[in-house]
């Protein structure tokens, strides 16, 4: 058994550093910073959004509220089977051109993949 | 701090919805820590994450998750491929990655679904961090009073040497498994964010625990796993063989210290210690069965020699030795997509070894470490028809 320690550096070492910070995909770290905001926001989007379902599902069934109740809810299996499904439709709504079919990305690409490298 | 304040107001509300669940999933209602900080209470196995704004971030990340697993990389590999046949590599041949990445890692449409994922990843760590080190000083003391309960008992190792295969940022979690005091917290919930809600009540672990194969003489006294990270393994196998002993080694402290809190949580006596797989100080011939899950395409090759001829000293004549990883029970991706996904896990995912891994003869390596090896036990992975077993001989 350890003793009890509080500091945050207790029971840790010295680790190897990822570089994936510093990763560019898009080109530009412009435009890999605009989409990794966007889907920031995304989650931002999706917890007030999931915070105001609660807020109506508990005021349906309670009439009134405080917000411990709102942030100790849990949703039922029926509530939380419609809570995935908008959640999945507003991923789709929101970054669904992100998935275009191939053909649609050819037309519309700077790269064209039947051109030859 | 509001949270352990919520808690209290929260505690009689959350009493009779805790029990409830307890009842029908099966978490022990007498397992109690001193210091059990869970604000919005348990749901079966897992402690819900403690802010509503937190969880519904990571309900969105899982959703994101599997929207870029599915739909965009579904767009990705359909680019990759028209690309590849137009310059005369079939993508379901095996191509060659560097190929593979000189043709078409630039495409924004292949870049854009690596560039999703990945910041996808990064999201769920940091929202992770931000909680655990904004309320380190509840988070640390109830890790600090559950080191000294039952069930079950934790060692601690600080002077412990790691290799430095043991010290990489693996999944890009930040500190990694070593360097982080809340890496097991982390690596939870990242990873039930990872399988897409799929193993929120250890489901996958479960699975794996009752695949594991018995020695012939069925004799199952005492078990171990390695690299057990939040011994979700090692809890699913005390149940399955609630007379043996059990332990879970890793090489990381906040690991094993955040696997015997939630066992002992879970009223489950497993024995956590912090120790190398390679060095792991068991006595010879101990343990009937030796197990670990998704460990070695983290192991570097030296690594993984000396952890098999550990395993070898340590487990009895007539014992089993199970491995599960990526390609125990199914060969390396063939497809240039497939090959392209490896290795960009590898390189910006933070899997240092996986490539490794990936052209590493373990076979090979299981027969020269003394094992007894057959290809085709019993299937652990879901989707995989077999898995390697060793056995030592008798």
């Amino acid at each position: 058994m350890a003793d009890a320690k509080t500091d945050l550096k207790n029971y840790t070492s010295d680790f190897i550093k990822s570089d994936t910070d510093k990763a560019v995909f898009l080109g530009n770290p412009l435009l890999d910073d605009m989409m990794t905001a966007l889907i920031n926001l995304g989650a931002e989007t999706w917890a007030n959004r999931r915070r105001v379902k609660i807020i109506e599902m508990l005021f349906e069934k309670n009439g009134k509220i405080s917000r411990d109740m709102v942030e100790a809810y849990m949703p039922t299996p029926d509530e939380e089977k419609k809570l995935v499904g908008e959640r999945d439709e507003f991923i789709r709504t929101a970054f669904g051109h992100f998935a275009r079919g191939a053909a649609d990305i050819v037309a519309l690409s700077s790269v064209n993949p039947t051109s030859k490298k | 701090m509001t949270m352990l304040n919520r808690r209290t107001l929260f505690a009689s509300t959350m009493a009779v919805a805790t029990a409830a669940k307890e009842a029908v999933l099966g978490r022990s209602a007498e397992a109690a820590l001193p210091k059990d900080v869970e604000p919005r209470g348990t749901v079966g196995r897992l402690e819900r994450l403690p802010r509503l704004d937190l969880e519904s971030q990571h309900d969105f990340i899982t959703g994101f998750r599997q929207f870029v697993n599915v739909d965009m990389n579904r767009a990705a590999e359909a680019r990759m491929n028209a690309i590849l046949k137009v310059n005369g590599v079939d993508p379901a041949n095996d191509p060659p990655v560097e190929k593979v990445l000189e043709l078409t890692a630039n495409d924004p449409v292949i870049a854009n679904s690596a560039r999703s994922w990945l910041s996808a990843q990064q999201l769920s760590w940091k929202t992770l961090r931000n909680e655990f080190h904004g309320n380190a000083d509840a988070y640390l003391a109830e890790m600090d009073a559950a080191d000294k309960v039952g069930p079950g008992t934790l060692e601690l190792n600080p002077d412990l040497k790691l290799p430095d295969y043991t010290r990489h940022e693996i999944h890009i979690q930040p500190g990694g498994y070593v360097g982080d005091p809340f890496a097991g917290h982390s690596y939870l919930y990242g990873t039930n964010n990872f399988y897409t809600g799929r193993n929120n009540q250890d489901e996958l672990h479960i699975a794996l625990a009752n695949a594991l194969p018995l020695p012939a003489d069925g004799k199952v006294l005492r078990i171990l796993e390695q690299g057990t990270s939040c011994g979700q393994l090692a809890v699913a196998l005390k149940q399955r063989f609630p007379n043996a002993e059990v332990w879970g080694i890793d090489c990381g402290a906040p690991m094993v210290r955040f696997a015997h809190m939630r066992a002992a949580d879970l009223g489950v006596e497993v024995h956590f210690a912090q120790r190398l797989a390679e060095d792991s100080k068991f006595p010879d011939n101990h343990f009937d069965i030796i197990t670990n899950n998704i460990m070695f395409h983290e192991v570097s090759p030296e690594g993984t020699h000396a952890v098999l001829k550990e395993s070898l000293r340590t487990l009895r004549p007539g014992g089993v030795y199970f491995p599960i990883d990526f390609y125990t029970g199914s060969p390396p991706p063939k497809t240039a997509f497939g090959k392209f996904r490896s290795w960009w896990d590898s390189r910006w995912n933070g899997e240092v070894w996986r490539l490794t891994y990936a052209a590493f003869d373990f076979k090979g390596a299981m027969k020269q470490a003394g094992f007894d090896v057959n290809e085709n036990g019993p299937s652990a992975r879901p989707g995989a028809k077999a898995n390697i077993l060793g056995t030592k001989r008798a």
